[in-house]
């Protein structure tokens, strides 16, 4: 019983993992934003980027 | 068991006596085979070899002190052979001055003889006495029998302090006996000295739901409570299945890393270099030329050079597609620091990022970048680099964790399980101690030995 519920669940491991190569996948987390203007491309200061006015680090030791 | 088996097999019969004590009615269910039979009355142990019966011995208990969970003179079939329940007695070994009480039955049928239960705390053993010695070597912690090796557990010295019915030997209670178990789980061998007397056994495990299935009892058979000494594991027999099973997906895992990597395209669909002037102000974000993302949808990875010194950039990005307006927005500092202090010399950060841009469809794509520092700092030079359909090591280590983490869980608790059952051997710590493995040795050669085994 554990030996074919191991053998189903690694058989999804594999299969999950080839989707994820496949298709893409990625752990890197980025906003998507729907119906972007075209005018971006002549006027590349109208976008407001949501990563925009980050408090930038400043450090060194 | 102490007994010296039974006598040459006769027909079954059954006879009626009364008690010589009490007069209370007995009854013979073994007849020429019983040595001594218990009046359930009056309790006293009678010598149902002598035909008057005499007292071999009385003893207090009250009428209803130990019921036998097997009523005696119920049959049921063992092994498919039919059984009566003819005898019971309770047994107990002190350890550390704590009783502990474990329950025997005396099982006849005469053509095959006698048969043995035990039970303690709900579970139970088929046993039956040994015709051949076991391989005993001196000073040896185990013993061999049939080509199997059994570890010693436990020995301790056991008094009988209740019986019922009838027995094939010349019981009484008091009486002691140094009893010895050695385990191969589902067997144990048991040795018991009295006087001086040796008789071996061997014991199989079997589930109280069977023993109450073979005498058609009611109810349901008590719970089991806490490991028992030779009780089957049920985990440790799929360890080896198990992690074999890992094996093989690790291979297949290594195929599939091979071919994922061999096949993977990683085309190289943008690079250009930029300089960020921080000492001018104003709007610094830009769009590039377009380019084409083609083939099937797959991640984007876009990597950032930069040339800093004692400094960051951060750079907000968007990934937009022409013709669709979906873009993919996202921000990425860069920073490398470095210096000396009383330490030493050290460092910080680096000069390089990248970052994977998740299922991007094929499609005419450019990039918005907004590049941010601090101001008046003179220029930044950096390099944008995109490649499509990049292998993510990630995911395979990921479905390493994944493989790896039901078997490990399975294999703790199948040490576990040995370790509760060593705990209550002679070798064993008490099991709430927090120590796992602290049986060590036993718990390791008691893995090995189930998985060795059958895989089921």
């Amino acid at each position: 019983m554990i030996r074919s519920l191991f053998l189903i669940y690694g058989l999804a491991v594999l299969a999950t993992l080839s989707v994820a190569e496949y298709r893409g996948w990625s752990l890197d987390s980025v906003d998507e934003v729907k119906n972007v203007p075209r005018s971006v491309r002549d006027n590349p200061g109208s976008y407001r980027s949501v990563y925009g006015y980050y408090h930038h680090y400043t450090g060194g030791k | 068991m102490s007994t010296s088996g039974p006598n040459p097999p006769g027909p079954p019969q059954v006879k009626s006596l009364n008690c010589p004590g009490c007069g209370a009615a007995l009854t013979l269910r073994s007849l020429s085979q019983a040595v001594t039979v218990v009046c359930d009355h009056c309790h006293s142990i009678l010598d149902a070899q002598d035909p008057r019966l005499t007292i071999l011995q009385k003893f207090k208990a009250a009428v209803d002190e130990d019921p036998p969970l097997i009523p005696l003179g119920t049959r049921g079939k063992i092994r498919g052979t039919d059984y009566e329940a003819v005898g019971f007695q309770r047994r107990t070994i002190h350890v550390d001055g704590v009783p502990y009480s474990w329950h025997e039955y005396v099982l006849f049928n005469p053509y095959k003889g006698f048969r043995y239960l035990t039970e303690y705390n709900g579970h139970w053993n088929d046993v039956s006495i040994l015709r051949s010695l076991p391989d005993v070597s001196p000073g040896s912690s185990s013993l061999a029998y049939l080509g199997e090796t059994y570890k010693h557990f436990q020995t301790a010295n056991a008094a009988t302090t209740f019986v019922l019915g009838e027995f094939p030997w010349q019981v009484r209670v008091g009486e002691p006996a140094d009893v010895s178990d050695y385990v191969s789980p589902p067997r144990v061998i048991s040795s018991e000295k009295t006087g001086k007397e040796v008789t071996w056994s061997m014991g199989e495990y079997i589930a109280g739901r069977d023993i109450w299935k073979a005498f058609q009892l009611q109810g349901e058979p008590p719970v089991p409570i806490g490991v028992y000494e030779n009780q089957p594991s049920p985990l440790t027999a799929n360890v080896k299945a198990v992690w074999t099973l890992v094996g093989m997906f690790l291979v297949l895992l290594l195929v599939l890393l091979i071919g994922v990597y061999s096949m993977a395209h990683e085309e190289q669909v943008f690079e250009q270099s930029f300089e960020f002037n921080t000492n001018t102000p104003g709007e610094a974000s830009f769009v590039t030329d377009i380019f084409e993302l083609k083939g099937h949808t797959s991640d984007v990875e876009l990597a950032t050079n930069a040339q800093l010194d004692n400094r960051w950039i951060y750079l907000n990005y968007a990934l937009i597609n022409q013709d669709t307006g979906h873009a993919y927005d996202f921000g990425r500092e860069i920073s490398y620091y470095h210096g000396y202090d009383e330490d030493g010399s050290w460092s910080e950060g680096g000069t390089r990022d990248s970052v994977a841009l998740p299922s991007v469809p094929p499609g005419n794509y450019y990039l918005r970048i907004e590049p941010e520092s601090d101001p008046s700092r003179g220029t930044i030079y950096y390099t944008v680099t995109l490649r499509r359909d990049v292998p993510q090591a990630s995911f395979f280590g990921l479905a390493v964790l994944a493989l790896l983490l039901p078997a490990g869980l399975l294999t703790w608790r199948s040490l576990n399980f040995e370790h509760l059952r060593w705990a209550e051997s002679d070798y064993g710590g008490a099991p709430d101690d927090g120590s796992l493995l602290n049986t060590g040795e036993n718990v390791v050669d008691s893995f090995k030995g189930s998985t060795s085994g059958d895989d089921e």
